[in-house]
């Protein structure tokens, strides 16, 4: 699941300010189930501007609030093309995806982020959201026992430990535990210390242009029309 | 807000305007099916005006349920699997005393022409007047006792029931328009119908004892329960003698006995033939009947009564338990050889009663004496004669008989009205199920606060009431370890549900989970309605059954912003306070002040259900300053205090966002021994107020 966090209000009014009417777009997956632009969320930061507005005497502002059901899909956006019709400007609680989803659906209206779009990761329990994946389009897990040394080692080392590992936490932050152990652990846990022995070669990143597209679909050139 | 933005809210909660509460256990046990679950929570408000009001609509005469219910409601209350039920009875003794019920006056208009006959004024007859002319009917009522009121009056002693209660009922009857011949037993229907009646409810009552059937029954000095009690309640005072024994376990033994030992009858002894557990008499009954010094003697049966010496010779024998009969009861069995004799100077008989009627009425009788009716409609053989209560039932509670009186006088209005029968059906589903283990683990336990007794040694001197009436706080308090059974959290929007797990987690209670198919469930049995859920969903998709989450405090925020303003009071300050514990710590009269202040208490049902909106919303609306009043450690849910910090902190940090002090968001405890409120709050004031100054300034400067 992608994590965010919603951006402070004083950078959300700043980048509205010029819109007079604004609709806040939250989204129903991702964004609800992190906390950061699901309807509750889209609620509390339309109180919060309502209330900066009444502090800061700038300006006339009306806010609509919608939640989408998710904002990386065209159609779900088809919903609500006629609410997008009163608004000056679209202020989106979804992640960076589904801010440029919106845009590319709506191309003649302007399209805020109301988010900072952070990871790929996890609820630790409620209120706590760890980082798991980096999208490296080259998964390695199978080696390291299921634990991703790319996200979860602070340098991101293929072959680790590095020296700054003590008593299983990381150097850079003592509350952290050191990716690096835990493979460790899980392997032997496993009996696949021998996995541990081996060296693995830096990637090589250049093997994955951006922007990256996945095609499931076959390409049928002959016979697709029963012809 | 504008316009657009208010219209387009309403538009989405909509859906949820209705009530969808289930209806709990206490209900469905309750005979007359009153809407105990909300008069209850009533209570726990302090609204006890109001709780009266829901008790009048399903009661037709509450002071009397007040003393004298049997309480099943109070057996199937599913408190009693965490510790002990609420006292439902005594909460709402307290809301009929506090409410006022006895001032209340009562009237009807005669809308209907044809004239019903009720036959006998216990409680089944009452009601079923009571309902007749409030559907219109002109009513007579005919009582073969010098007095109206039935059992109320003649088998009931007054400790129980104190007559004035009965007398008010009565009066407030005759009031409405109804008639009430007394002295006058009815002899023949066919009488009741040449004298212009066009139908008839037949309610007598059960007031014939049944017979033991041993040898000297008959014998002077041996009397039975009903007349026994009947002649006591009439005002008589039959001399008994110094030892007095009462053979039978049920609740006309109990009274018999206790009202013995009120008439100065030195030794009384109960003589039971099975032991306590089979008793069919109220335990609490019991207990005040040995606080007062009455001897049960279990599994002991009288076999022969002898007179000698102006005394009574009873030989008894020891029983033993054997298998369980027809009605599970076990079965009592004479041990051999075990014979002994006690001597008594009177004996009185209390093994059941049942209908005594007349040949002439030309009625299907059956088991027991009784009449035979159609249960639904309660129609007899005879076409235009209905009948009821004990007469029908056999010995029964007043509960039953007023629940059976109402059902009488809707079906003679069908009846009289050429219906067919419009049978009530429950509109809402029922709530089933137990607590779970997991649950119940993590209930509180709160003990059964029960309302003060008189001291034994000072009641049994005279016939005066033994139990007194809660006080305020107490009250309160007993009310708010209601579960609230059936109004708890349901997911309304499926469809909006991300499955994120949130209310999985913050739930204290463990109820929600996760089903097979990987949706999320929350049990209707299990939830306590704490509204953490609801209010931490952030898709928004939960609500509590009964609107008492974000749809009431909004409401009720609107409602004190609008006077607020209104007064232009200043510095104004908004206080959201639980409503259960303002009553229920009595702290209310503490944060009092006067509107000059410009102190508004938004009242909310647990500090738990208020969310970051509202608190933003208030200083949106020109609050100066919000204070957050929860009970802390009485809170009847778990983790409620934990949670408002949470949004607390949510809060704050926007607040110095946009400009505003954290310190204008401050949070109390209404109980707490080291912080006295009404101090805190006068400080938090005078803080709000330097804070307003120093803002005033800083513009001035700036400008």
């Amino acid at each position: 699941m992608i994590v965010a966090e919603q951006k402070p209000v004083e950078e959300i009014r700043q980048v509205i300010s010029p819109y007079e009417k604004v609709l806040l777009l939250g989204c129903g997956t991702c964004m609800t189930v992190c906390g950061a632009g699901g309807e509750q969320d889209v609620s509390f930061l339309h109180s919060a501007l309502r209330l900066a507005l009444t502090r800061g005497g700038g300006g006339s502002h009306s806010f609509l609030e919608y939640t989408v059901k998710r904002q990386c899909d065209f159609e779900f956006l088809d919903l609500i093309k006629d609410k997008v019709k009163e608004v000056d400007a679209i202020l989106s609680l979804g992640c960076g995806i589904g801010v440029q989803v919106v845009a590319e659906r709506f191309p003649d209206i302007l399209v805020l982020p109301g988010i900072n779009t952070s990871f790929m990761g996890m609820a630790k329990e409620w209120g706590v959201w760890d980082e798991r994946c980096a999208a490296c389009g080259d998964c390695r897990l199978a080696e390291t026992a299921g634990i991703c040394p790319i996200t979860r080692c602070t340098k991101g080392m293929l072959n680790g430990p590095c020296a700054g590992t003590k008593n299983g936490k990381c150097e850079a932050n003592k509350e952290m535990d050191c990716a690096w152990v835990l493979i460790y652990k899980r392997l032997e846990r496993l009996q696949q210390l021998d996995k541990i022995r081996r060296y693995y070669p830096p990637r090589n990143f250049r093997v994955i242009p951006r922007p990256r597209r996945i095609v499931k679909k076959a390409e049928i050139t002959t016979g697709g029309n029963n012809a | 807000m504008d316009n657009k933005v208010k219209n387009y809210r309403t538009s989405q909660t909509k859906k949820t305007r209705s009530w969808r509460t289930l209806i709990p256990p206490c209900q469905v046990a309750c005979p007359l099916h009153m809407e105990i679950g909300e008069y209850v929570d009533l209570v726990a408000q302090g609204k006890v005006m109001e709780a009266l009001q829901v008790i009048r609509e399903g009661n037709p005469f509450p002071s009397i349920c007040a003393y004298v219910c049997t309480h099943p409601c109070e057996d199937a209350c599913r408190r009693s699997q965490v510790d002990k039920p609420i006292a439902i009875r005594a909460l709402k003794r307290f809301a009929v005393e506090f409410g006022g019920d006895r001032a209340q006056l009562l009237e009807a208009e005669t809308t209907q022409s044809e004239k019903v006959a009720v036959v006998g004024s216990g409680p089944a007859g009452l009601a079923c007047a009571y309902y007749l002319r409030k559907l219109g009917y002109p009513v007579t009522i005919f009582e073969a006792y010098s007095e109206p009121g039935g059992m109320l009056r003649v088998g009931i002693p007054q400790y129980r029931l104190p007559r004035h209660v009965v007398d008010t009922e009565v009066q407030r009857l005759i009031q409405m328009g109804v008639e009430i011949k007394t002295n006058t037993r009815v002899i023949s229907l066919d009488l009741l119908f040449d004298m212009g009646y066009k139908a008839i409810f037949l309610t007598v009552g059960a007031h014939q004892s049944l017979r033991m059937g041993i040898e000297g029954e008959d014998s002077p000095g041996v009397i039975d329960g009903a007349t026994f009690l009947r002649e006591v309640n009439l005002g008589l005072k039959p001399s008994l003698g110094e030892r007095v024994g009462v053979v039978g376990g049920g609740n006309v033994a109990i009274d018999a006995a206790r009202a013995t030992v009120r008439l100065g009858s030195k030794k009384v002894s109960i003589l039971y033939r099975r032991s306590r557990a089979e008793m069919p008499a109220s335990p609490s009954e019991i207990e005040q009947a040995l606080e007062e010094g009455v001897e049960i003697m279990f599994l002991v049966a009288p076999m022969k009564v002898k007179r000698a010496d102006g005394r009574l010779d009873v030989t008894c024998v020891k029983m033993e338990l054997g298998e369980p009969d027809a009605g599970g009861r076990r079965r009592p069995v004479p041990i051999p050889g075990s014979e002994f004799t006690i001597e008594f100077d009177t004996l009185i008989t209390a093994i059941g009663q049942a209908p005594q009627l007349s040949e002439d009425f030309r009625l299907r009788i059956g088991r027991g004496s009784t009449i035979q009716v159609d249960p639904v409609t309660l129609t007899t053989n005879r076409l235009g004669v209905f009948a009821g209560g004990d007469a029908v039932t056999g010995p029964a509670t007043v509960t039953q008989a007023l629940a059976s009186g109402r059902q009488a006088a809707f079906r003679i209005d069908d009846y009289l009205r050429h219906r067919y029968p419009r049978v009530e059906r429950e509109a809402e589903p029922a709530l089933l199920g137990e607590l779970s283990a997991r649950t119940i683990e993590m209930i509180r336990k709160v003990e059964r606060l029960e309302p003060p007794l008189v001291p034994p040694e000072a009641r049994t001197k005279e016939f005066t009431t033994v139990e007194l009436i809660y006080d305020w706080e107490s009250a309160v308090n007993e009310a708010r370890r209601c579960l609230r059974c059936g109004m708890g959290a349901e997911i309304l929007f499926q469809d909006k549900c991300a499955t994120c797990l949130t209310c999985l987690r913050v739930c204290s209670y463990h109820v929600p989970y996760l089903d097979g198919g990987g949706n999320i469930q929350i049990p209707a049995e299990q939830c306590l309605a704490c509204g953490i859920c609801v209010a931490e969903c952030p898709a928004r998709a939960i609500i509590l059954r009964k609107p008492y989450d974000r749809r009431h405090i909004d409401e009720e925020l609107e409602h004190a912003l609008k006077s607020a303003t209104e007064s232009k009071s200043k510095p104004l300050i908004i206080g959201f306070c639980c409503q259960y514990g303002l009553f229920g710590t009595g702290t209310l009269a503490g944060l009092w002040r006067e509107s000059k202040a410009g102190i508004w208490i938004v009242p909310v049902f647990c500090v738990a259900k208020l969310e970051e909106g509202h608190v933003l919303q208030a200083f949106e609306m020109g609050a100066e300053g919000v204070f957050i009043a929860g009970c802390g450690e009485q809170c009847s849910r778990e983790n409620t205090a934990f949670w408002v910090l949470q949004r607390v902190e949510k809060v704050k940090k926007v607040l110095s966002q946009v400009g505003l002090e954290p310190e204008r968001l401050q949070t109390f405890n209404l109980r707490t021994v080291e912080m006295d409120v009404a101090e805190a709050l006068d400080n938090f004031t005078e803080q709000i107020g330097r804070l307003c100054l120093a803002s005033v300034i800083k513009q001035e400067v700036k400008s």
